[in-house]
């Protein structure tokens, strides 16, 4: 049984990529085939992030029109042989696909891979109506922010709008210090407001910056936001994990820190 | 005159025209023969009537309309002597009706209504659900949301300032009843909502001389309403 899920969240820079990195990372290291869909034509990321930047021949705009085979434009992991990118393009833009194209592809793709994950550029426009036009569901990505918030909220409508019900919500970028001293919505503000269940929340990590700049997603590993990943990717294959302990009692940072309030 | 009556319709309602000379009693059998006739096209209207070409006393006036109701499903808001301030008087006269009609009445909306969606409505409207930020509700008649209500609502739209919005958890954005405008202070939207989470409690809103008075929910406040 295959899904195809769409990584959305109206605003831009709350972490869509990133998010769509690790978790397809995480979802290949847990052996399920999976493939990653840049939707963002004329401004693609998800490769970078990947780190496969440097293999890309074919796109998607190219297997829409027709220049080639889909299998020709999927580029295979460094690390995990089950998982593929189909990168966008950079020098077109998001007319040059619509909604009835992304479907039959994605459809295509159903026969073969366990998941399908669809970047979803920012903004309403036709990017987000291309990306979610073969979704089965969707993942909100949000920060603790409330322009992020509204933006999120007007999303999770659009998509109720276009019959996608299954809509889970990751909060990015928590800071649990700020959180406590009550300068940051807490993961229970922002579902008193969205009113959707959560998947997920990942702490804000420098550990993400430096793996994005690497090109290579940090899932599984030790770090705090690497776990929140994994437990992200174990939640979508319909297991039921606890919420990471974001303050992280068995965490680095806070034996770290732990360190110095004994002094 | 070739025709004893005629019926001539304006914007807001109908002009009788009437023979001066014929009986009255055949002059009623012919509004009716007439109303008969065409009673179809005003079927449930509400309309401002006035009588041309032939004064009648109050007794008469009373009968025509007995005539006129009996025979259609056409509903007399008012009569009207001829011309001065017919128009605007009839309007007015019709919107009030209608204002009424609209607090009486009502709809439901199930759900939460989520930024950049909206409802309107000509009656009165019931949200089972939230309206966030960024959502707007517009109801002719009065607002009633059981849930928070964050975003934009208008009740009393077509400018009834005699209109209310209640909410389990008001913390609109902007509220308009009738023409009277409020909105939320100034605080940053998440500490505005850390605040209300302290007092939360069912509150309705009115409108008195151009201010929007927010209260929390009281029996006599409902009497009052």
């Amino acid at each position: 049984m295959s899904e195809v899920i769409v990584i959305t969240s109206g605003k831009g820079g709350v972490g869509k990529t990133t998010t769509t990195a690790n978790v397809g990372t995480g979802l290949a290291q847990l052996n399920k085939k999976v493939v990653l869909i840049d939707t963002d034509i004329g401004l693609r990321n998800l490769d970078v992030v990947m780190g496969l930047e440097n293999r890309i021949v074919y796109n998607l705009v190219d297997v829409v029109e027709g220049n080639c085979r889909i299998k020709q434009a999927l580029i295979k992991d460094k690390k995990y042989p089950n998982l593929f990118l189909l990168p966008s393009a950079q020098t077109r833009d998001k007319t040059s696909v619509n909604p009835e194209q992304m479907k039959k592809l994605v459809d295509e793709l159903k026969e073969e891979y366990d998941y399908i994950l669809l970047d979803c550029p920012a903004g309403i426009e036709q990017g987000f109506k291309n990306a979610i036009a073969g979704a089965d569901r969707a993942i909100i990505v949000t920060t603790p922010e409330v322009s992020a918030i509204r933006d999120a909220d007007r999303i999770i409508g659009l998509l109720e709008a276009n019959d996608i019900k299954d809509t889970k919500l990751i909060v990015n970028r928590l800071r649990m210090d700020m959180v406590k001293r009550g300068d940051m919505m807490s993961i229970e503000d922002v579902q008193e407001i969205l009113a959707i269940d959560l998947i997920g929340a990942v702490p804000d990590d420098e550990q993400i910056v430096i793996a994005t700049n690497q090109g290579e997603p940090l899932v599984g590993s030790n770090s705090l936001a690497g776990q929140a990943y994994m437990n992200i990717c174990h939640r979508i294959m319909g297991e039921d994990i606890p919420l990471l302990d974001l303050e992280g009692k068995n965490g680095v940072w806070t034996k770290f820190k732990g360190l110095f309030k004994k002094n | 005159m070739e025709q004893p009556v005629i019926i001539k319709s304006s914007p807001h309602g109908i002009r009788l025209l009437l023979d001066p000379e014929i009986p009255f009693e055949q002059l009623k059998q012919e509004i009716m023969k007439k109303f008969k006739d065409s009673g179809k096209i005003f079927k449930n209207a509400r309309v401002a009537l006035s009588f041309e070409g032939r004064s009648l006393d109050p007794d008469e006036q009373q009968q025509v309309l007995e005539t006129i109701t009996e025979n259609t499903g056409i509903e007399v808001v008012c009569v009207m002597d001829d011309d001065a301030g017919y128009e605007a008087f009839c309007e007015q006269r019709i919107k009030q009706m209608d204002d009424m009609r609209a607090g009486r009445t009502g709809e439901f909306y199930r759900g939460t209504l989520r930024s950049g969606q909206c409802v309107e409505c000509e009656t009165s409207l019931i949200v089972l659900g939230d309206v966030n930020p960024g959502a707007k509700i517009i109801a002719r008649g009065n607002i009633v949301v059981l849930g928070s209500l964050r975003g934009n609502a208008y009740a009393g739209a077509s400018g009834n300032d005699n209109a209310f919005i209640a909410a389990l958890d008001m913390d609109p954005l902007l509220l308009k009843i009738g023409n009277t405008y409020g909105r939320s202070s100034d605080r940053g939207a998440y500490f505005a909502m850390k605040n209300r989470r302290k007092t939360m409690e069912p509150q309705i809103a009115t409108a008195h001389e151009d201010q929007i008075m927010i209260e929390p929910i009281t029996q006599g406040l409902l009497n009052n309403i």
